[in-house]
């Protein structure tokens, strides 16, 4: 009897709950975190406790307890950590990694090769790991207590600086405002910001402002390699549309673009669009909402 | 007759690539034109990533380069739409290496190792322009000094150099050909003045007035032979001149893109102007005239490599794409229609420093005088 | 006692074109070091630079892998030598799989440490480092920023979101370099021509113990984009226009 893995390190597993649902088989939950374990609505919940190691620590604990067989599927959100569990079980399994998947069926995946230029329908036999977009917040019920372990890598955090900022979602979002490199400095970003307040909007951007540029934070930027998001409305203001950053906002319900040059690529993926020079547009848009 | 480039050609363009898309973008060309400074930061990391110890000998520090490699990274340079931003270096470096003391070798390089302009080329007079003979400015040698007097003009990158190499003649020459020497200056001896001169074009490459009012140096200045300095220096322009031509190479390369894109984009009566012949025939004759001037420009470099440099092809080379060079320039310019002259489209910028190549390292009229006389001298019993 | 950098030399999947039938001409994509493998690279040099350790890359791809540009591009940004498989079946294999060959020639390199970029140009997975770690049995920490040894092991700086944490991991560890830890120097003409002479080993596919990890292909399609209005607002009144076709749709 084949099972569905899901292996975290928090609750925002949404996406992949819904997967492991169409897939039919009985869904066991590894969690890697105590908040983790209070996923609601799978069959079995394993709770695995780092103590003060770091969750990339739990690789060998996970290897021993996700004694994944044929016609199994491993799904993990693809966040750093989850990603490093990903590869450390799929080479201790000797199973295919599958990313960018668009769709997974029982015994047979749909995934984007290159960027998204190209999608790819694999059959699969033996047990397969799937490192796919998590999705929003899952419903949750109580923790499970963890389950005591030594099979952890010889690592420790010694310091931490992370602030406890709250992280914006995008994958929830149900409309998110995405800025590019239309807009010339990063105090130009507050027009934007208002905009985004108008609508009731999250915040996102092309890579080059949270890479390089360094205006926004990493984990809002939308793009093959960042964020993949389903917004009700995308909002695209100054950004030219390569694929590497469309692939992450293509799958959005409307979207509306704002771009002074009338032949960037975004405009072959806009329902609605500006043609214009953002700076006038986005007061005005601010104004007429 | 393989046009390839060797793949450590390739590579060392891919590094310029980076180095340009990091160091120098179209923007910051344009500040350093508008604000009229050079681009020393650009200039900084072209020297970090060791750009600007090719082209001599290892035992100075150099990496030995053919002038092809040479030209190719110059033309890049220019292409970026920034003129004179590589290149000039070299040739005078070239020079001192041929002529100097074992004590103005080490002394040059070593400013050169710094990343700094170890010397500007004070030749021109304000009497004295392309009739260079006719220079007036005196080195008067006596008790092991040399007294300097006179004026130098459109000395060009002088303001931050350490020293200047200066051609002067002696008074009491019989042999008004073997009049002329040629004296590494120290820029901090006293009597020298520096006056800076304002141009239209050329704003990155700082133009200087220079007077010498009884500057004493050692005779240890005196580079190479006394009575010699003209023959020294014109040695060396053969290379010069061929990559003034690539200055100009890569400005017209720089103008006929902008200008292509232009004409594809702009729509008036219904349609993008590209559409329209008379567009189109500019447009064929600018990229025809790109195709000649790289053709002249790598056929010389590769003479000069394979020692077959004649007496003609440098100065054929400069002035065929020094006109070629504006022409395009020009062409691109009315190709932008009233655009083309406003302040923030570069082919104004591309124009004028375009016009300065005209003149700058020998004017076209010179580059007749050279190559007319020696083909009919050859072509006489 | 190394350094190893794992570095991929393949083009990017905007210079491919894609035929209806889903198949992927890459004749004009030209080749290169990955855009961000020459990070760890820099990382590297600097890093072995300090522990007197040889930086070797490893690489696993096509035969180009091993074509003398491939190995002067990847050679001139600091390695001191490389160790490659170059195979044309590479093309078809599964990262898992992959990633134990690199992992294969880290520990022929003696790795004490690999470094890798933050992902490749053409696949954007991100699963490299994880998988090569899982093959040598090693922790593997993403958007890693420094890197420092330790007396037993490593320090590291890992991103996390809001700032940053300390890592210290005992023994060996791979490591995923963010983007921006380091500029990577540019290769000058002395690098370019001294990594002509530095020592390149070609392992082949039979010398080494790899993991099937098949992937049947059943089929290849280009994708299709979702059917979109296009409507384009201009002239003076766009933006009304525009939120009035909003409000109308129900986005808003």
């Amino acid at each position: 009897m084949a099972t569905t893995w899901i292996i975290t390190a928090d609750t925002a597993v949404s996406s992949l709950l819904d997967t492991a649902r169409s897939l039919g088989a009985p869904v066991t939950l590894v969690a890697l975190t105590p908040e983790a374990s209070a996923v609601d609505g799978v069959s079995t919940v394993v709770a695995l406790d780092a103590g003060d190691a770091p969750v990339e620590a739990l690789a060998p604990a996970v290897a021993e307890t996700v004694t994944a067989g044929d016609g199994d599927v491993v799904l993990l959100p693809n966040r750093p950590a989850e990603r490093v569990i990903a590869g450390a079980l799929a080479a201790r399994l000797g199973a295919p990694v599958l990313t960018g998947v668009r769709e997974v069926g029982t015994g047979s995946v749909t995934r984007a090769r290159f960027g998204g230029i190209a999608l790819e329908t694999v059959a699969t036999s033996g047990p397969v790991v799937i490192v796919a977009d998590g999705g929003a917040e899952a419903p949750v019920g109580e923790p499970v207590r963890a389950t005591p372990t030594t099979s952890v890598y010889p690592a420790r955090v010694t310091a931490s600086s992370a602030a406890s900022t709250t992280v914006a979602n995008l994958a929830s979002a149900k409309r998110i405002v995405a800025v590019g490199r239309g807009v010339k400095s990063e105090a130009d970003l507050a027009m934007i910001r208002a905009l985004a307040a108008k609508l009731g909007a999250e915040l996102a951007c092309s890579r080059p402002l949270a890479e390089g540029l360094d205006w926004l934070p990493k984990d809002v930027y939308i793009g093959v390699s960042g964020q993949t998001v389903t917004p009700d409305l995308y909002l695209a203001i100054g950004i030219s549309g390569q694929l590497q950053h469309m692939v992450g906002a293509q799958d959005a319900r409307t979207i509306v673009v704002v771009n002074t040059d009338d032949k960037a690529p975004i405009l072959a993926y806009a329902d609605y669009a500006v043609v214009g020079d953002l700076y006038d547009v986005v007061p005005a848009l601010t104004e007429a909402l | 007759m393989d046009f390839s480039l060797s793949e450590e050609q390739q590579l060392l363009l891919e590094s310029l690539d980076e180095l340009l898309e990091r160091d120098c973008s179209l923007a910051y060309i344009a500040a350093c034109d508008a604000e009229h400074r050079q681009p020393v930061e650009f200039k900084r990391a072209m020297h970090e990533a060791g750009f600007l110890t090719l082209g001599f000998p290892e035992e100075y520090g150099g990496t030995p380069t053919d002038t092809m490699t040479l030209c190719l990274i110059a033309e890049r340079v220019a292409r970026q739409g920034l003129n004179l931003g590589y290149s000039t270096e070299i040739l005078q470096v070239l020079d001192i290496l041929e002529f100097g003391s074992e004590e103005q070798k080490q002394a040059v390089l070593g400013v050169l190792a710094e990343g700094e302009v170890p010397f500007a080329l004070a030749f021109t007079e304000p009497g004295a322009g392309s009739d260079s003979a006719a220079m007036a400015m005196t080195a008067v040698h006596r008790d092991g000094k040399v007294v300097l007097n006179g004026t130098k003009t459109l000395v060009t990158n002088a303001v931050d150099s350490k020293y200047l190499l200066t051609m002067a003649r002696n008074p009491d020459a019989t042999d008004p050909r073997r009049a002329i020497s040629m004296y590494l200056v120290p820029m901090d001896t006293p009597g020298i003045e520096l006056s800076p001169i304002l141009k239209m074009c050329w704003h990155t490459a700082d133009s200087s007035e220079i007077f010498y009012n009884d500057v004493v140096v050692d005779e240890s200045c005196l580079v190479g032979v006394k009575g010699e300095g003209f023959v020294q220096l014109m040695k060396n322009f053969e290379v010069e001149r061929i990559m003034t031509a690539t200055q100009s190479l890569g400005l017209a390369e720089a103008a006929f893109e902008d200008a292509a894109a232009y004409a594809a984009q702009r729509v008036q009566f219904g349609q993008p102007i590209g559409n329209f012949q008379q567009i189109q025939q500019k447009l064929t004759d600018m990229a025809i005239k790109i195709e000649n001037m790289r053709n002249f420009v790598y056929h010389s470099a590769w003479m000069v490599d394979n020692d077959c440099l004649d007496r003609t092809q440098a100065a054929m080379c400069k002035r065929y794409c020094s006109l070629a060079a504006f022409e395009v320039c020009d062409d691109a310019m009315q190709i932008f229609g009233g655009l083309g002259v406003t302040e923030g489209v570069r082919v104004e910028r591309l124009w004028r420093d375009a016009r300065g190549h005209r003149f700058g390292g020998g004017t076209d009229e010179i580059m007749v005088h050279i190559v007319g006389r020696q083909i009919v001298k050859q072509h006489s019993r | 006692m190394s350094t190893v950098v794992a570095y991929k030399w393949s083009a990017n999947p905007q210079d491919a074109v894609v035929g209806s039938d889903g198949t992927v001409d890459w004749s004009r994509a030209k080749a290169g070091v990955g855009e961000y493998d020459t990070i760890p690279i820099e990382l590297g040099r600097r890093l072995a630079d300090a522990t007197g350790d040889e930086l070797v890359g490893v690489s696993v791809g096509p035969a180009a892998v091993a074509s003398p540009m491939a190995k002067k591009a990847a050679l001139s940004r600091g390695l001191d030598r490389a160790v490659v498989l170059a195979d044309d079946a590479v093309a078809g294999w599964n990262l898992t799989r992959v990633a134990a060959a690199l992992a294969a020639l880290a520990d022929r390199a003696e790795a004490t440490i690999v470094l890798t970029g933050d992902a490749s140009v053409d696949e954007n997975a991100k699963m490299t480092s994880a998988l090569v770690a899982g093959s040598l049995g090693w922790p593997c920490f993403q958007d890693v920023s420094e890197v420092a040894r330790t007396d037993d092991g490593w320090r590291l700086t890992q991103v996390v979101s809001g700032g940053t944490r300390e890592i210290e991991v005992s023994g060996g560890v791979v490591v995923a370099v963010t983007t921006d830890a380091v500029v990577p120097r540019v290769p000058g003409m002395k690098e370019i021509l001294a990594a002509g002479k530095k020592p390149v080993d070609e392992v082949s596919v039979s010398e080494i113990e790899l993991p099937e990890a098949a992937l049947e292909i059943q089929g290849r399609a280009r994708p299709v984009m979702a059917t979109r209005k296009h409507h384009v607002f201009g002239g003076t009144d766009a933006v009304n226009q525009l939120v009035a076709a909003m409000r109308a749709d129900g986005a808003i």
